[in-house]
């Protein structure tokens, strides 16, 4: 038997729920709190006794004892999340935005390629005539001296504009996805990896990853039917970059799903 | 047994577990359950606020004291609660008789 619940586990997890949640005289909230980690503790060992394990004893304690609300007797009208669900939120949060801004840097690095191969208006479609000033068309030819057509200059501006943003977006998910691994290295406790359901990252990333394609195909073909091409090359990068990710988030979700099932007890 | 008929008589029920001795939530939360046979599983904390309650209102006092260790604020009877208990336990043995009556064998 043990006298200590397991660090970042159901026990402690409830317990700071139960802080967050009583209300009322400093004392009152004292010995309530007091009252409940002796009553969890006793639980706890009883179910050790009964030849579960720490962890299983925990969570077993914690269901019967009930929702934080039925202790402080108050249905709370707005409840904060548990640190636990806090902490998995920002890495799911981490995870499924580092990947959508690798993602939009994939399409960018796509977009460049297919304006190489393509031509620039397949990637950026030109403004339409009488839309610019000669400043405007200045400027853009002064970016671009290679060339003495406004309209080249103008769409190769348009996708070094494009590339630009891939570089910065992507540069700020190799961020995210580092922070990710940061807090995945630090967040190892039981609470925080089982405070969202399995998998959950993984299938909103995939939704939403379908999604985005899902809409940048549809302008493709639009942008096909209705400009003949023009500008259709970078609806078709978001397409194929956002079809990666879907793709990346299906196989983390395959994997973990695979990974409960083999260790769920039988 | 359904929880809102035990949540309408969880007073009277606690007021009967301790009238057998003091204790502390847990023992409290155990010994009802024991001596239902089961039947009254209702979750645990919901003992809290029942038993604070029964204090605010003078049918139990507590203090605090240190068992295996840990400290465990324990439960009794006033001679409020006492009382309150008798009157209630007659309440309930004749609201009982009269029901088993209507219902028959």
């Amino acid at each position: 038997m043990t006298d200590q619940a397991e660090a970042g586990g159901p026990v402690e997890d409830y317990l700071d729920r139960l802080l967050l949640s009583l209300s009322g005289p400093p004392s009152y909230v004292r010995h309530t709190l007091a009252e409940v980690e002796a009553h969890l503790h006793d639980a706890v060992a009883d179910e050790l006794a009964a030849g579960r394990t720490q962890a299983d004893a925990e969570q077993v304690a914690v269901a019967r004892i009930g929702a934080v609300h039925a202790v402080t007797g108050r249905t709370p009208l707005f409840s904060r999340p548990s640190a636990a669900v806090v902490r998995r939120t920002a890495l799911a949060g981490s995870l499924i935005g580092g990947v959508a801004l690798v993602a939009y840097a994939v399409s960018a690095a796509i977009s460049w390629a297919l304006s190489v191969v393509r031509g620039g208006e397949f990637v950026a479609a030109p403004f339409p005539p009488g839309s610019y000033t000669a400043a405007d068309c200045a400027r853009w030819l002064a970016g671009d001296p290679s060339t003495h057509d406004c309209v080249t200059a103008m769409t190769r501006d348009h996708i070094g504009d494009i590339v630009l943003q891939g570089v910065a977006t992507g540069f700020l998910g190799l961020v995210a996805l580092f922070a990710f691994w940061l807090m995945r290295q630090r967040w190892q406790d039981r609470g925080t990896l089982t405070a969202l359901p399995v998998g959950s990252a993984e299938a909103v990333g995939a939704i939403l990853a379908l999604m985005v394609a899902a809409v940048a195909a549809g302008t493709a073909v639009d942008l096909e039917t209705v400009q003949r091409g023009v500008g259709v090359g970078q609806p078709i990068a978001i397409a194929l970059a956002a079809l990666c990710a879907a793709a990346f988030f299906g196989l983390r979700l395959y994997r973990s799903v695979r990974t409960t099932r083999r260790i769920a007890p039988a | 047994m359904k929880s809102e008929k035990l949540k309408g008589n969880l007073d009277m029920l606690l007021l009967a577990v301790l009238a057998a001795g003091p204790g502390h939530g847990y023992s409290i939360i155990t010994r009802l359950r024991d001596r239902s046979s089961g039947a009254f599983d209702l979750p645990e904390g919901t003992v809290y606020p029942a038993l604070h309650r029964l204090e605010t209102a003078g049918l139990l006092d507590s203090d605090w004291d240190v068992f295996a260790g840990r400290r465990r604020r324990l439960y009794r009877l006033t001679p409020a609660g006492e009382e309150h208990l008798a009157g209630e336990a007659r309440e309930w043995r004749a609201f009982s008789g009269s029901v088993s009556l209507v219902l028959g064998n």
